[in-house]
């Protein structure tokens, strides 16, 4: 039982036969996606990646494209998104290829989202940001079930009694919207006194700041599904506000704004004497990686 | 879940599809960097700014929108545009503006702001520096 995939095998099998539908194959490939997100947001949010994707020549672009795949090939020899293990080289090549391809797409998607690429992006540019971009976003697909998985803790959890937890509904609610500050904090902090919050700032319109919210929205609540698939049973035993995944989602969005807000004003990217829309600009451009810090926040609770 | 099983899970409908999907995305970006590999231009930059005709004028200021363009084959960083505004009177106005990359086939658009009507006398506008990344 020392190989990870192991411990998933039994949790699994729970679910019903897994790889025959499509909801699984949906729920693996959520999963590695958030993953992918949790360990690829902060260099979303770093410009000197944004300029080396655009001047490195495409054969070291190959280069690196044909290291990342050996390195995550050897990776999914052991962990990998899928909860059944690829037992031969082949599998495993292929597993290769869709953690590649899962990456590099939400890397492209996150591009598009905070306009670093549009239509006016020369193609070597684009392939350039999109490899440098999607190398972490894979590395977080292929460590997504280690990175969004607590079974050790959800063990311990199991073995206590339920009643006890349901006395103490005020005490989930507040230890999730802890573990959200936490998760925000530890993602977004970072970023936080960054120039990249205003540079992208200013290039989004209420339009693409609508959408950034959506986004944000839409990954926590990626990350919050993929929670439920992972963590299902210990999660169904925790009571408060934050146990139906739409109210969690939208619940953690505020908390993760105003903590990102918070954090803007304490490196003092934005005052007092700022207008409104400023702070709710800036605000909402962080709190796309905050509120993913949060809902990965939660699954540590 | 004995070996029967694992390939015949394998071969589900919903596997084929996302592997195949997959195999295009990866297929298409290694394809793509093999294009611009093979027909790249790997000439150094080759800069040029043009002017937009369209002045604007805002709270007594003149607006001259300007393009600057990456025609070579590399990267240009911190691309420096340069302004002077030379009036009838012999005063001057100048005004300068640094681009930090401009990739190649890349374009940048910007604006140089006068006091004094640009039409009213001779504008220069050109790229002073730039340095490789």
């Amino acid at each position: 039982m020392n190989n990870p995939r192991d411990r998933y095998k039994k949790s699994s099998n729970q679910h019903g036969v897994y790889g025959d539908n499509w909801q699984q194959e949906a729920k693996e490939i959520i999963s590695g996606a958030s993953g992918g997100f949790l360990f690829g947001i902060p260099l979303i949010y770093t410009m000197e990646v944004w300029f080396i994707g655009s001047y490195v020549q495409p054969a070291i672009l190959l280069s690196i494209l044909v290291i990342t795949f050996i390195i995550i090939l050897l990776v999914n020899r052991i962990e990998g998104f899928r909860t059944r293990e690829s037992e031969t080289l082949p599998g495993a090549i292929a597993e290769t290829i869709e953690t590649l391809a899962i990456g590099i797409a939400c890397a492209l998607i996150m591009l598009v989202i905070l306009q670093r690429i549009d239509w006016q992006t020369p193609l070597t540019e684009i392939l350039g940001k999109v490899v440098f971009e999607g190398v972490p976003f894979s590395l977080g697909v292929a460590f997504s079930r280690s990175l969004l998985s607590r079974e050790a803790d959800s063990e311990q959890i199991r073995s206590t009694p339920s009643s006890n937890h349901r006395s103490f509904s005020w005490r989930d609610t507040s230890a999730d919207l802890t573990a959200t500050l936490i998760g925000a904090l530890f993602i977004a902090f970072n970023i936080a006194p960054t120039d990249e919050i205003a540079v992208l700032a200013a290039s989004a319109s209420p339009w693409w700041l609508l959408l950034i919210m959506v986004t944000s929205l839409v990954i926590s609540y990626g990350i919050v599904f993929a929670a439920e698939f992972t963590n299902s049973d210990r999660r169904r035993q925790q009571q408060g506000l934050f146990q139906s995944p739409q109210t969690e989602t939208i619940i953690s969005y505020l908390v993760s704004l105003v903590a990102g807000m918070l954090m803007l004003w304490f490196f003092q990217k934005i005052t007092f004497g700022d207008p409104w829309f400023i702070w709710l600009r800036y605000g909402i451009i962080l709190a796309l990686p905050a509120s993913i810090g949060g809902a990965a926040g939660r699954l540590a609770v | 879940m004995n070996q029967q099983q694992t390939n015949k899970l394998r071969q589900s409908l919903a596997e084929k599809v996302s592997f195949f999907l997959s195999l295009s995305i990866v297929a298409a970006i290694t394809i793509l960097i093999g294009y611009t590999w093979l027909t790249g231009d790997t000439n150094p930059p080759t800069l040029s700014v043009t002017t937009g005709t369209n002045i604007r004028q805002a709270e007594r200021q003149y607006y001259v929108p300007f393009t600057v363009s990456n025609l070579g084959g590399s990267t240009a960083e911190s691309v420096e545009v340069v302004a002077q505004l030379l009036l009838s009177n012999g005063n001057r106005e100048t005004g300068s503006q640094q681009i930090d990359f401009l990739s190649r086939k890349e374009q940048r658009n910007g604006e140089f702001i006068f006091t004094h009507n640009p039409q009213q006398g001779q504008l220069t506008i050109r790229v002073a520096s730039y340095k490789l990344p």
